[in-house]
């Protein structure tokens, strides 16, 4: 079914639509998932509000990854993130992460001794952006940018359609 | 000094001989410069953008001649870092650097070259007895390129870059709103602050979204009273405070007086700046909603005594009890004169606003 989604919707709707259904794909899920687990009863014993909240917002970027594509790098690195984190899910992430990413660690990214400069915060920010260099960086903020936009706008028609 | 007037301009090919270092004379210094003027006119259209047309090309030829009257009068005031070995390298770098250009994604400067070339020819009378005056440099004189102008392969990848980076900050400018920062420093900041608040959002968008949860309603019911026309300003309610698991009445009564110290704050803030009250409220995790709203949610719920009510146990269920969702709210209202008493539903209303907390 995953390949044949994507064969569809390859280029044909737009990443707003491909997120759209992605996202509510993925929520329908979860909450099956929770109703399982929990029964009837309210969520907030069973799993804790955190964890849903964070599962959600976990699901919420998956679905944008997955709707973007391997095309761009900050994407790529967002489902490598996600893959490692499903797969160790507890034990020390940032150890997995570091060894496997490929990092390209040049002179610019590793601060020496200043401050962290602007193009720094911005690379913790973007996903992947360590590995960037800055043209490079802002050409992957601009996209990342229209994504989260459409994400968010995205998710705020939801929640209105869901609770009102 | 014959030029080459190729249509192509690719071609780099300077027929003339350079000077060797024995004939390294003022005379052959000089012959360099023209090449480096033409060099860097050239330059110079491939910056504006293809040539834009024979006019600028004509404009920016009329410019070297100029330059080599300056330079010559007075020795050089511009500065052109113009080093005198690399030109001893011959025509070899130079091509090099033209077949770089000609790689590039300039493509439509093969016609604006060959015009540029033409209409160097004119001038280049005028430029003929200028060279005798610049017969007093020295031969190894190091010279500052005007800007814009450099020849130097490290200073045109600089250029490169540099023009890549501002145009991709300038499509950054049109998605980020706020854009009318000018400096790039600023620019930047307005855009990792994008990012920040795109982020939080979606954090507190996956927090409304808890089926049957309590969680940050009040965004959503600000944002629905927003259409409305009302007076409205949707805070990101944080995650740390709901999680928590809160003690009914312990909390009800703490959150009673720091609530009504809360709204103090907020009257007084909302006096000199709306803005700095909009942030303090966002800071505690409050948004500010019209009293018409509130008076309607806490009528339509009906059990509006408790204050702060317990995450857990919904006081203010719905009687049916399968309403949408049941916003655990304790409704606030903030008026000038008395004091927020919670849950008043229908009292005089004074100002248009309410506090509300998720």
């Amino acid at each position: 079914m995953a390949s044949k989604h994507t064969i569809a919707t390859r280029h044909a709707q737009g990443i707003r639509a491909r997120f759209a259904s992605r996202f509510l794909r993925s929520l329908l899920r979860l909450r099956r998932s929770s109703n399982r687990f929990g029964g009837s009863q309210s969520n907030d014993e069973g799993i804790g509000k955190r964890i849903r909240t964070d599962r959600i917002k976990i699901a919420a970027y998956a679905a944008m990854a997955r709707a973007v594509g391997p095309r761009r790098t900050w994407s790529r690195a967002l489902l490598f993130k996600l893959r490692n984190r499903a797969r160790i899910h507890g034990v020390s992430r940032k150890r997995c992460l570091v060894s496997e990413k490929k990092r390209i660690t040049r002179n610019k990214v590793v601060a020496t001794s200043s401050e962290p400069s602007r193009a720094d915060t911005l690379r913790k920010l973007v996903p992947g952006g360590d590995s960037m260099d800055t043209c490079v960086l802002l050409e992957e903020t601009a996209h990342y940018i229209k994504c989260l936009a459409t994400q968010v706008t995205v998710m705020q028609s939801i929640a209105d359609r869901l609770l009102l | 000094m014959p030029i080459n007037s190729n249509g192509n301009g690719n071609s780099a090919a300077k027929p003339r001989d350079l000077p060797d270092e024995t004939d390294n004379t003022n005379v052959g210094f000089h012959n360099n410069f023209d090449e480096s003027v033409i060099l860097a006119s050239k330059l110079r259209q491939h910056q504006i953008s293809g040539g834009g047309g024979s006019a600028a090309a004509a404009a920016k030829m009329m410019l070297h001649p100029q330059f080599l009257m300056a330079s010559a009068r007075g020795g050089l005031p511009q500065n052109d870092v113009i080093d005198g070995s690399s030109f001893k390298g011959g025509d070899g770098s130079i091509q090099e650097l033209f077949n770089g250009f000609g790689a590039g994604s300039m493509n439509g400067t093969g016609q604006a070259s060959s015009q540029s070339m033409q209409h160097f020819n004119h001038p280049q009378g005028g430029a003929m007895p200028a060279q005798n005056f610049g017969a007093q440099l020295k031969p190894r004189q190091r010279v500052r390129a005007r800007r814009g102008q450099a020849t130097d392969p490290h200073s045109i990848a600089e250029r490169l870059r540099r023009e890549r980076i501002a145009e991709r900050m300038k499509a950054l400018q049109e998605l980020v709103p706020n854009a009318n920062k000018t400096d790039k420093a600023s620019m930047l900041d307005e855009i990792i602050d994008y990012v920040k608040f795109l982020q939080l959002q979606v954090k507190v968008l996956s927090m409304s979204r808890l089926g049957g949860g309590a969680a940050a309603v009040a965004p959503l019911v600000a944002d629905m009273s927003s259409e409305a026309g009302g007076d409205c300003i949707q805070a990101g309610a944080k995650g740390g405070s709901l999680a928590r698991p809160s003690n009914g009445s312990q909390t009800a009564r703490t959150n009673d007086s720091s609530l009504t110290v809360t709204e103090h704050q907020v009257a007084k803030l909302m006096e000199e700046d709306m803005g700095s009250a909009m942030q303090y409220l966002q800071g505690k995790g409050l948004c500010l909603m019209p009293i018409s709203l509130a008076t309607a949610i806490s009528t339509a719920t009906c059990h509006s005594r408790s204050p702060a009510i317990n995450n857990n146990h919904h006081p203010l269920l719905q009687p049916n009890g399968e309403g949408p969702t049941s916003p655990s709210m304790s409704v606030l209202t903030v008026q000038s004169a008395t004091m927020g008493n919670v849950g008043v539903d229908g009292g005089a209303a004074k100002d248009a606003a309410s506090v509300s907390k998720p």
